[in-house]
């Protein structure tokens, strides 16, 4: 088990212009065309954009700056490095909806699974249409879409890096005639380590920590890591900048100042509205911290009777894209033993007996995209997210479950185990009625997700929406928002990229008017 | 570094008393075969020292409570629920975990967690599935270099070379061609 301490990156690995905690000796106070709070999909591509476009460019990350030496398979260290809370975040609701975001250098793309899809066209025209976007539409987007696609290398896997639990929840789809596509993923020759929610201890996966990270410091940009940034600073509604705390050399805690002519909060769905709101920034829609979608996330895990060994070869290779219409997506996640064991009702010599069988297992996970929305609130300064899973989505979540369950028994599994508390294993194909027939309370479903959206939403109207078509909020002026946070509406894909090319597209509206930054 | 690896939490001694005497009833038999009862605690406590705090002090007021509430018990006959018989233990454990109030129930599963989660982390339980991930990683990072390599330098060195964004006129003149 590796400890925590050996986790982050000795001063000789780092890249000029990066500064940890351990540099700052006392108060500082810097002064930047921009200050940028985070460092991940959004707040690395904006920055990498603004700093080639010649702005003076400061960006503050919460966590620590890990390098890619650091990633090993020890799955609990690097939970408790790179997560915020040690994954431990829980939106309210019946049921809770446990939530995980990166905390690190690169935000959450150090430990995503690297899928790299656009958004689908009839989301970009809804936002259009009812959101009234300009310059969203599927044309409008093509070029920001294909400048982040370049940049972090967007490909289908080498066919060597697929592992056998891709493969046969490929080979499930195939014989039920559903259609199965592989997997976009940002990776330059991915070696199919099965780690990325760990870090990629290949570099191979494109993170915001490999790509738009070095390329904003190269371009003069600078990074302070281990910085907490408590409120942005206003003068009226003229955001000058923002003040925060790192914790220094000898642990001991100093005051860390940005002033700025733009201030851009790029914290997550989570983390922005709670930094606007205890900011004092509000908005008249009063859709601040609202609109909260999270693509909610089951999971099966099923068992064979032949070697699956679901840790060797990449995860996600391919997605079921059978039911997108209806919402949602399947594909295969593996995910280490610990994980599995926790998730599990077993107990004892009952557990032992089903993680004997962990090398036969395939993980197999869906994703829905929600009809109902959250709310992020901000209580004594720290954001509680609460989220109510609606009858629809619940319904959706029981159906998908059941509609994977067969795939998988097509594919040959003996055991299927359920999400739902109470509902036993499934022993064959004719058992699958059984989700159906039986009553599943929505409370029983267990319930995860990565993707959080929708809390400081783009619109044309500012009495509907917290920010403008760029991400500019309403009512304040050189204040900005650059994460999913943006989001009108879910978009029922993974949305990294999405957040890349709004941030390409919103850096290259600034650069349009360079000299008011300057 | 991140703030809270730099504060090395350490549960009270009573709150390791019970979590050492939980071990054999959530974890498979090996932990006590193997004699890794104190290592599977280490890391539990790792694990709480990445909580949130409010998340951390109630999972420890829970363990408290668990343990001293088993003194009313009668089949314990006043004992604290980590000095009973393990067969007691199993008992009174399962109490929690079928329990009426939710918030037993969910307590019954927060400890399992992550008791489960240092047990099946620990190297030599991993041995025993055959789950050897370091290895494979080793294996296929040296097969990508071997490769690959010209193809990563050629992407590496892209990611520092210059292509800055076109400006609006530029942007304009693209669309019209």
């Amino acid at each position: 088990m590796v400890a925590a301490q050996k986790f982050a990156a000795p001063a000789a690995q780092r890249p000029k212009n990066l500064f940890t905690g351990g540099d700052i000796h006392g108060d500082l106070v810097l002064d930047a065309d921009v200050v940028i709070v985070g460092s991940g999909a959004g707040g690395a591509t904006l920055a990498a954009e603004l700093a080639e476009g010649g702005l003076d460019v400061v960006v503050l990350e919460e966590g620590g700056y890990y390098t890619t030496q650091a990633f090993t398979a020890d799955a609990s260290a690097a939970v408790r490095n790179l997560y915020r809370d040690g994954g431990a975040t829980i939106a309210i609701g019946d049921p809770p909806v446990m939530y995980q975001e990166g905390r690190a250098v690169g935000g959450s793309t150090v430990v995503n699974g690297g899928m790299s899809w656009r958004t689908p066209e009839k989301i970009l025209e809804r936002w259009h249409h009812e959101a009234g976007l300009t310059g969203i539409r599927a044309k409008d987007m093509e070029p920001w879409f294909e400048r982040v696609e370049r940049r972090i290398h967007v490909r289908h896997q080498d066919p060597e890096s697929i592992g056998v639990d891709n493969l046969i929840l490929k080979e499930g789809a195939d014989k039920k005639g559903w259609k199965v596509i592989p997997n976009l993923r940002n990776q330059v020759h991915c070696a199919g380590s099965n780690n990325c929610a760990f870090g990629c201890p290949t570099g191979a996966k494109q993170s915001a920590l490999v790509s738009y990270v070095p390329r904003a410091l190269h371009f003069g940009a600078r990074l302070y890591s281990d910085v907490r940034v408590e409120r942005i600073t206003r003068h009226g509604k003229r955001a000058t900048g923002v003040v925060g705390t790192v914790r220094g050399a000898n642990g001991k805690r100093h005051r860390l100042a940005v002033r700025a002519k733009l201030v851009v909060s790029a914290c997550g769905a989570i983390h922005t509205p709670a930094l606007l709101a205890r900011s004092g920034v509000r908005s008249p829609s009063g859709q601040l911290g609202g609109n909260l979608s999270l693509h909610p996330n089951t999971k099966v895990i099923a068992v064979f009777d032949r070697d699956v060994r679901g840790w060797e070869g990449v995860h996600q290779a391919f997605q079921v894209r059978e039911f997108q219409d209806e919402g949602f997506l399947f594909a295969a996640v593996n995910i280490p033993p610990g994980i599995v064991a926790m998730t599990t009702r077993h107990l004892g010599a009952e557990l032992g007996e089903l993680m004997h069988d962990y090398d036969k297992m395939v993980i197999a996970g869906m994703l829905v995209e929600d009809s109902n929305v959250g709310r992020v609130r901000t209580i004594n300064g720290s954001p509680q997210a609460f989220y109510q899973l609606s009858d629809f989505d619940a319904d959706k979540l029981k159906r998908g479950v059941g509609l994977l369950s067969e795939l998988l028994f097509a594919a040959g599994a003996k055991k299927i185990l359920m999400p739902f508390e109470g509902v036993p294993d499934l022993h064959g194909p004719d058992d699958v009625h059984k989700i159906f027939s039986s009553t599943i309370p929505k409370r029983s479903i267990e319930v995860v997700t990565v993707h959080m959206m929708g809390t400081a939403r783009m619109g044309r109207e500012r009495d509907r929406s917290v920010t403008d078509d760029f991400g500019f909020v309403h009512d304040a002026d050189r204040l900005a928002v650059c994460d999913a946070s943006l989001f009108p509406t879910p978009i029922g894909v993974n949305p990294m990229e999405t957040i890349m090319a709004l941030a390409t597209r919103t850096a290259a509206h600034i650069l349009d008017d360079v000299r008011r930054y300057r | 570094m991140s703030t809270l690896d730099s504060e090395k939490f350490h549960a009270p001694k009573h709150v390791r008393r019970v979590l050492e005497s939980l071990v054999a009833v959530v974890c498979p038999p090996e932990a006590v075969e193997l004699g890794i009862e104190h290592e599977i605690v280490d890391h539990a406590e790792q694990t709480m020292g990445a909580l949130p705090s409010l998340f951390r002090a109630g999972l420890i007021a829970g363990i408290t409570a668990y343990d001293q509430a088993s003194r009313v018990w009668p089949p314990s006959k006043g004992k604290a629920s980590h000095d009973l018989p393990l067969a007691m233990r199993s008992r009174w454990y399962l109490a929690w975990l079928g329990g009426f109030t939710p918030v037993q129930r969910e307590f019954a599963k927060a400890v399992k967690q992550v008791l489960v989660l240092g047990h099946y982390e620990h190297p030599k339980i991993q041995a025993t599935l055959g789950y050897k991930p370091q290895q494979w990683i080793d294996k296929v990072k040296k097969r990508r270099l071997d490769v690959y390599s010209d193809e990563i330098a050629k992407h590496e060195a892209s990611i520092l070379a210059p292509d800055p964004l076109p400006r609006a006129r530029a942007r304009t003149d693209r669309e019209v061609r």
